[in-house]
């Protein structure tokens, strides 16, 4: 489902080259539950970027769903992206302009593999399954943080990606509502999604079917 | 100033916006001076005419006895005498004035400018303003006829400038300098008709001049001359100022409103930038700074900005001001090249680009500055919020999600929002109020020709019997109708006063089939009317009641006022024919309308020149024929240009409203690069984007066309009152004219694709990586 060969990716900086990763083997497969662990500023976040394909490599070669990400343009990543990926960012950023339910519906705008009629009912039937139907008609500002976490995931589950890519997910949740996403999480991967989470949060690791430590931009483990 | 240089683009569009008003105020202020320098040093120069007296049997003893009242500078006498001149295969108005010295200073002085000067007997001056249109030459020749003397070459010696007359080019008029001798070959009489003074006051007003007028005028008559008519103009007054300056002044308001958006505008940057800066500004304070320091170098940057947008605004504002300022010299007739625009005006420019900025943001700078620090350093930076109003444009849900999406981005920074529609619907009342006030124009002038159903007026070279000269004309094949009409001067005299200020008196038949008039008040001409005038709106103003005491050809009668009608121009009134010839013994008329079956500007040339034939076979001689299409160019020239001038002013507003946009929409992306980071990880395609920020754009764009709407009604409303006032009266409308409402939506919609365009690009360059780790 993913594989990463001799992947590295350098910042330049006027203070000179930093490696955020370098020279990562990783391959993981459907269904696989894999949490990234690290110290902060390891190279973690990195990794998911170029998963993501929101960033590219300096070297190396990322396969994700069968697409070599490196011979897609901008505009295919895009479209590629809204197919393959969904992600769950480490902060809000649900649109607070748009309600709960157009913030789930977005994604299918932009991939348009959902008839415009059948948007609203698979958003709605999505944020049932999380549990925030009733919050569905409510901007973002209005929802509490596990909320909008709920309708994070279901934002990144509209198109029914075959890779769901989540960053430090439970970084702004209290315990209840962590254990809850994580659960959540499980249950993608065990439905056959493949699930990579970026996470400090050591109970997160438990959840998880693999775990892989980043030190310094290398997998340690 | 780092901040300013790292967002280069958005200092450009500050600077940009700032220089636009200062441009279009600077460039009005620049006009203003230059005239006014012009004025009071060319036409106040050349010693303008302070009365006319229109005299018969003047003679030199008369010229002495007003030369020596102790009120009086200058005087002189002249003859003038309407011709018409051939010109183009055609016939063109001309005015000829024989004046004894050509060379005599302190009164109307008159110039040479090109060729020879003064005209030699048998030769014509042409001044410089009507030289074009007479479409002559210095060494031509032009076949000109006045009255019933005959067809006479004259050649054209050279070129005059007389700065008290308005442009012939405007008036339609071909004016000729000629000497007495030349006024007799063309068969007119040698003598001068007219008495012209110069009060030695100054600063004299227009009724001490017509007191000294009064003293001419008793002179003159105790040596047994007869004044028949007394014009004093407003003294010091160019008979095209008052029209300029209700241009300049309507136009300078207008500017003035640019200068105040361009400087909400600039408040509009100032705000994003010290929002972006809190922090910095939050942690400037915790290391010991004052908040007047903090503010001090915010209002030093303002100032900076002002200056840089004062040092490119201008040598613009002074090109421009130089142009505008020459041609309305060309439209007051005198030149202002040779002068320069005060040094203070360019002073003024200077101080208001530095301190508009400064004064436009010190409440902003000062609050900002003034935040507790600790409050800033808590600020979670951007949130989602609950706002009121993005609620309320979420529960649109009906609407596309882009659009939905653009329509709650945009109202997430109401004020700048509202400022960025103040900017553009300014703009576009402006250009509403001038597109209302041009159709109201136009409307206005269909109007007043619509009654005027005829194509063309022959003069006679000498009156006519009436019934002759109508059937003569009628005779011709393609000649509809044809009326006689007495053309006569009457003045208004109260009982036991002197006849006061003259005006055109018309005689027509009162069942008139060429005159359908529709009234301001009162009624038309009636068949069974005697001694009763119907009056222009302009006259009426001036008479003092319904029975008015006339005199007429020298004879005093009562007459009675039955209606008002709205003519242009002059003060005027219609008699019945019959009746004017009852008070004259008279029934001779010396002109004649006539309307064509055909009322196409083709055959209009062939009809006149056929009338003129039938006429002139039969032994009445014609002076001259005025197309009535001629006269309405001349009108429209008149009135469209003043109009046109607002429109301008409406462009530098919009512009002032584009750059707003463009300002509003590159802060907006920058601050929204998180947001723009998490659509691109979400898929969206560079287009998905791009149309974002577009439709955002054309959000406001459609908010400021939608105010835009209502506020132009007053605004035209205005406008048209004091295009009334001062030129003529047009009908305000209630309603924003069809044609201007699209066309000013395509432009507004055009100018906010514009506007966005660069903003959108940028958005669409955010990659999501970048956005992300910007949070």
């Amino acid at each position: 489902m993913i594989r990463l060969r001799a992947v590295r990716k350098d910042y330049r900086s006027p203070a000179g080259a930093f490696h955020a990763l370098d020279d990562v083997d990783l391959e993981v497969g459907r269904g696989e539950f894999v949490a990234v662990v690290g110290r902060s500023g390891s190279g973690k976040s990195t990794l998911l970027n170029l998963l993501a394909g929101i960033d590219r490599p300096s070297a190396g070669e990322i396969v994700v769903n069968d697409a070599p990400l490196a011979g897609l343009t901008e505009r295919a990543l895009s479209a590629w992206r809204s197919r393959s990926v969904g992600i769950v960012f480490q902060f809000l950023q649900l649109l607070p302009t748009l309600t709960a339910a157009e913030n789930v519906m977005l994604p299918m705008d932009f991939g348009g593999r959902w008839p415009a009629r059948e948007r609203e009912r698979r958003a709605t039937a999505l944020l049932e399954r999380l549990d925030v139907r009733d919050q569905a008609a409510k901007l973002p500002g209005a929802l509490s943080g596990g909320q909008q976490q709920r309708v994070a995931v279901a934002r990144a589950l509209a198109n029914e990606p075959a890779v769901v890519l989540a960053d430090e997910p439970t970084g702004n949740l209290d315990s209840h509502n962590a254990r809850s996403l994580l659960e959540l999480l499980a249950q993608l991967a065990r439905e056959g999604q493949t699930v990579v989470m970026v996470t400090h949060d050591a109970a997160a690791e438990q959840y998880a079917t693999r775990t892989v430590r980043i030190d310094d931009g290398r997998i340690v483990a | 100033m780092r901040d300013a240089l790292a967002h280069k683009g958005r200092t450009a569009l500050a600077v940009a916006t700032l220089v636009v008003g200062l441009v279009a105020a600077g460039a009005l202020l620049d006009t203003w001076a230059l005239v006014r320098r012009a004025t009071v040093e060319t036409y106040l120069g050349s010693h303008p005419v302070s009365a006319t007296l229109k005299v018969e049997g003047l003679d030199a003893g008369m010229v002495d006895a007003v030369r020596g009242l102790p009120e009086v500078a200058a005087v002189r006498a002249r003859r003038v005498a309407i011709a018409s001149v051939d010109a183009g295969g055609g016939e063109l108005t001309a005015q000829l004035f024989a004046l004894a010295d050509f060379g005599q200073r302190g009164i109307g002085e008159v110039e040479g400018v090109g060729g020879a000067w003064p005209p030699a007997d048998g030769e014509v001056a042409i001044e410089k303003s009507s030289l074009a249109f007479s479409q002559a030459g210095v060494g031509d020749t032009l076949a000109v006829r006045a009255g019933t003397g005959p067809r006479r070459p004259l050649r054209v010696s050279g070129v005059a400038h007389d700065v008290g007359l308005a442009p012939g080019w405007m008036d339609h008029v071909v004016y000729g300098f000629v000497t007495p001798k030349t006024m007799a070959l063309l068969g007119l009489p040698e003598a001068f008709g007219e008495l012209q003074l110069v009060a030695r006051d100054a600063n004299a007003s227009r009724d001490e001049v017509r007191a000294i007028a009064a003293k001419a005028r008793g002179a003159i008559e105790q040596r047994g001359g007869r004044v028949s008519e007394v014009d004093v103009p407003v003294p010091g007054r160019h008979v095209h100022a008052a029209q300029m300056d209700s241009m300049l002044l309507t136009q300078g308001a207008f500017a003035a409103m640019t200068l105040l958006v361009c400087a909400l505008l600039v408040v509009n940057m100032m705000a994003a930038i010290l929002a972006s800066q809190a922090r910095e500004i939050a942690v400037m304070k915790s290391l010991g700074a004052r908040w007047g320091q903090v503010a001090a170098m915010y209002l030093a940057f303002a100032a900076a900005l002002g200056l840089a947008a004062s040092a490119l605004s201008l040598p613009v504002a002074v090109g421009i001001g130089r142009w505008y300022a020459a041609l309305r010299g060309e439209m007051l007739n005198f030149p202002t090249a040779p002068f320069a625009i005060p040094a203070w005006t360019l002073a003024i420019q200077v101080a208001v680009g530095a301190l508009l900025p400064v004064a436009a943001t010190a409440a902003l700078v000062a609050r900002a500055c003034r935040m507790p620090v600790a409050a800033v350093l808590r600020d979670p930076g951007i949130v989602a919020g609950d706002d009121f109003f993005v609620r309320r444009s979420a529960a649109l849900g009906f609407l596309p999600r882009p659009l939905g999406l653009a329509l709650g981005n945009a109202l997430r920074k109401r004020r700048r929002m509202l400022l960025t529609i103040a900017a553009l619907a300014a703009g576009g009342t402006v250009y509403l109020a001038a597109h209302n006030l041009r159709a109201a124009v136009l409307d206005s002038v269909d109007a007043m020709f619509a009654w005027q159903r005829y194509d063309f007026v022959a003069r006679m070279a000498e009156a006519q019997p009436a019934t002759a000269l109508e059937e003569r004309a009628a005779s011709v094949p393609g000649v509809e109708r044809a009326e006689a009409w007495v053309a006569l001067r009457a003045q208004a005299a109260p009982e036991g006063s002197a006849p006061g200020y003259g005006f055109a008196l018309l005689g027509v038949p009162p069942g008139s089939a060429v005159l359908k008039p529709a009234m301001v008040s009162g009624r038309w001409l009636d068949r069974s009317d005697a001694r009763v005038i119907v009056v222009s709106r302009e006259l009426a103003r001036d008479l003092p009641g319904d029975e008015v005491e006339l005199v007429v050809s020298g004879l005093r009668s009562t007459w009675k006022v039955a209606g008002v009608i709205d003519v242009p121009g002059q003060p005027l009134a219609y008699a019945p024919r019959a009746s004017l010839a009852a008070l004259r013994g008279d029934d001779r008329a010396g002109l004649v309308a006539v309307g064509l079956a055909q009322r196409a500007p083709a055959g209009e040339l062939a009809a006149i020149l056929q009338v003129r034939e039938a006429l002139e076979g039969a032994g009445m001689r014609v002076a001259s024929t005025t197309s009535l299409r001629e006269g309405r160019h001349a009108i429209e020239d008149h009135l469209v240009m003043v109009v046109d001038f607002l429109g301008a002013m409406a462009w530098a507003m919009i512009a002032v409203g584009g750059l707003g946009m463009a300002s509003t929409m590159g802060l907006a992306v920058l601050e929204r690069t998180r947001e723009i980071g998490v659509m691109r990880a979400l898929g969206a395609s560079h287009l998905a984007i791009l149309g974002l920020v577009e439709a955002e754009g054309c959000v406001i764009a459609l908010l400021g066309w939608a105010v835009s709407l209502p506020l132009s009604l007053p605004v035209s409303g205005a406008l048209a009152y004091a295009f009334g006032q001062v030129m003529f009266p047009v009908p305000a409308r209630y309603l924003p004219e069809a044609a201007g409402a699209a066309s000013w939506l395509a432009l507004v919609l055009a100018v906010a694709l514009v506007a966005c365009a660069w903003p959108a690009l940028r958005a669409t360059r955010v990659t999501a990586a970048r956005a992300l780790a910007y949070a």
